[in-house]
């Protein structure tokens, strides 16, 4: 069942199309992510959907009632925000009882469930403290059981990881997992990080420019990306500039860099990849390799200058300066910074979108 | 091996001799830093206390023998009971006027908007003009068949005139015009200083705007609440030139009394032991309504 509910909605600031037309649901009991670059519309949809900017048009369905016109303090959703304004003046424990306290639960239920939520979000004992004296992965938490507590429909996180370091948002993103699994409630999470939002969603909306580019799973956007946009923010891509010679059932020669590749066009993409087309061919780092300067046979060949090689423990990443700009690769050949180099590629694995470079 | 380089050098050479000694001697260091503003403030601030504390033990101007003649005189007299009392009542007023008018306007400025800093300039703009002569505008302003009187008549408001000079509401009046920009800087500090994500939070959580006033927004802003109230209450205890200018003999508050003793009545001890007896009154206040205040908003914190 689906427990939001969104269509068409539009947000205008003056001039600005914050977010436009979006159309989504949200599955009971789902993690879905909201990604994208800044300014993208995501946190704006976030506080539509929490009653704090009210939509210029479309619709939002919570639990198959319209929430248009409604306020925050009477929707049945709650948010953890982005610099978590805990409430400086309260205990941990008042802080978590802040939204039980509002819809009238009595005080020993309040007294169990705070106790309960404490231990979920492992802070047993941290009640009488105040924010200012917990860790910053303590105050998550903090924000995280004040939020799910009140056992809302859904729960809206506006980037709360973005400001720990990278071995805590790992943790914390592990943590999350097991909460949403423990206790059923619905996440959305709002956040720019695509590493954060590949981790821990089931679904992801993927952004730009206020429009909804793609939404699927982490590996439908990884595998199958619908534009160049997408695929350049889900992981990276090196891209070139072609022409399409011919379409045989699933697969394209393609024109590059003056020779022919073949590529298999992804289903979404195939009635836009017909013969004489420019398109933009995408190819991750990892199916490019590097070569001595000699040729090698392959059809694409491209020469260039290794700039910089950055070890990624299990392998390097190469910058590679050629004339058709700088290309990224991941490879574990032994070449150095200055050594004269052949870019080839596993070209049937690139991705191909309409629209040339 | 003359000139200034050499005098400059063991000048330098002094300074970090200087520093490096003080460096692993902290409390010397502390003495030196303290030492002078310290100094100061006992010679103009607690060496005067000290002497009027010393002058309210005394039966006449010195020399002369020590006594608590004083003290007993001033309170056993109705005289002077009723005008502390009538000192207090009208400081109360104040302060509780002056505070909810300042907060609500800081909280506009803060919250609704977009040229605040403007607005908080105009809100300092008459302190630019000298005290004395504000209060004579507004004794212009007050007096009977003055600009008010004028202006409500003519709106046909009133029909006769009020004739506001000379009573408590005019030295309300003077008082709160006075003391309302004093207060509402640092209401509006604290104002801005709170995260506004928080009232978010609050509503998020199920609180209605009341509810989310009553229980982030003032406990947050508490501290710059406190300072405003004490900014307004001892200034307003002590006055003497506004009461004597808006309130006429009728009106006495405590201050004027005491500046009598010492100008007029050339009775300094008496004086004296008035302000002691007053700085005390005032010092018991403050610190009974501070622990009443936080108190109350704890309270409020856990269970409301």
């Amino acid at each position: 069942m689906s427990i939001v509910t969104v269509e068409n909605l539009v947000k205008e600031f003056g001039e600005l199309v914050a977010v436009d037309d979006a159309s989504f649901e949200i599955e009971d009991g789902e993690f879905v992510s909201v990604l994208g670059p800044s300014g993208s519309g995501k946190s704006t949809i976030l506080r539509m959907i929490a009653g704090f900017e009210e939509p210029t048009g479309g619709t939002i369905v919570l639990n198959g009632e319209s929430v248009v016109g409604v306020p925050p303090f009477h929707r049945d959703v709650n948010m953890v925000f982005q610099n978590l304004a805990l409430f400086p003046h309260l205990t941990v424990a008042d802080n978590i009882a802040y939204g039980l306290k509002q819809s009238g639960v009595p005080k020993a239920e309040r007294t169990e469930r705070i106790e309960e939520m404490l231990s979920v979000v492992d802070l047993r004992g941290y009640g009488d403290r105040k924010p200012e004296q917990l860790s910053g992965g303590e105050q998550q938490r903090v924000a995280l059981a004040r939020a799910i507590v009140n056992e809302p429909e859904i729960v809206l996180f506006d980037e709360p990881l973005a400001s720990l370091d990278r071995k805590l948002r790992q943790h914390m993103q592990v943590e999350l997992q097991r909460i949403q699994a423990e206790t059923g409630i619905t996440f959305m999470y709002v956040t720019h990080d695509q590493e954060v939002a590949v981790a821990v969603s089931d679904r992801m909306i993927l952004l730009n420019d206020g429009r909804i580019e793609q939404i699927g799973t982490p590996e439908e956007l990884y595998d199958d990306p619908v534009s160049k946009f997408v695929a350049d923010f889900i992981g990276d891509v090196n891209t070139f500039s072609g022409t399409v010679r011919n379409v045989v059932d699933d697969t394209a020669t393609i024109e590059l860099l003056g020779a022919t590749v073949e590529t298999t066009i992804r289903a979404s993409q195939a009635p836009m990849i017909t013969e004489g087309e420019t398109v933009a061919v995408c190819i991750r780092p990892s199916q490019l390799s590097v070569a001595n300067g000699v040729e090698s046979g392959e059809t694409v060949e491209i020469a260039g200058t290794v700039e910089n090689r950055i070890y990624q423990g299990d392998g390097v990443t190469f910058m590679i300066q050629t004339d058709e700009g700088r290309l990224t690769v991941e490879d574990e050949a032994p070449y150095d910074i200055g050594d004269e180099v052949t870019v080839t590629g596993s070209w049937t694995e690139a991705y191909a979108f309409p629209g040339g470079d | 091996m003359s000139g200034a380089q050499p005098t400059v050098g063991r000048v330098t050479e002094l300074v970090r001799a200087t520093s490096n000694y003080l460096r692993d001697r902290p409390r010397l260091r502390l003495f030196v830093l303290l030492a002078l503003p310290v100094t100061f403030l006992v010679a103009i601030f607690v060496i005067p206390l000290l002497i009027m504390g010393w002058y309210s033990f005394l039966s006449d101007m010195p020399p002369a023998s020590l006594t608590l003649d004083n003290y007993a005189q001033a309170l056993s007299t109705d005289l002077y009971l009723g005008i502390i009392w009538r000192t207090t009542v009208i400081t109360i007023q104040t302060t509780v006027i002056v505070t909810i008018l300042g907060y609500s306007m800081a909280y506009s400025l803060v919250r609704f908007s977009k040229k605040a800093t403007l607005l908080l300039v105009l809100v300092i703009l008459p302190f630019w003009t000298n005290y004395i002569i504000r209060m004579y505008a507004w004794m212009n302003i007050l007096q009977s068949g003055g600009v008010l009187d004028t202006l409500l008549m003519w709106t046909t408001i009133t029909s006769e005139p009020l004739g506001l000079l000379y009573t408590q509401t005019a030295v309300l009046i003077g008082f709160i015009y006075i003391w309302l920009p004093l207060a509402t800087l640092p209401f509006y500090a604290s104002l801005t200083n709170m995260d506004p994500n928080l009232i978010d939070a609050a509503k998020d959580l199920g609180a209605g705007p009341i509810k989310t006033f009553l229980t982030v927004t003032l406990p947050t802003t508490m501290n710059g609440i406190v300072v405003g109230i004490i900014l307004v209450a001892i200034p307003t205890f002590g006055s003497f030139i506004t009461p004597a200018l808006l309130g006429g003999t009728d009106n006495v508050m405590i201050g004027m009394t005491i500046e009598d003793q010492f100008v007029s009545t050339f009775n300094w001890p008496f004086g004296a032991a008035l302000a002691v007896i007053v700085s005390l009154f005032v010092v018991t206040a403050m610190l009974i309504a501070l622990l009443l205040g936080t108190d109350l908003f704890k309270q409020q914190g856990v269970d409301q």
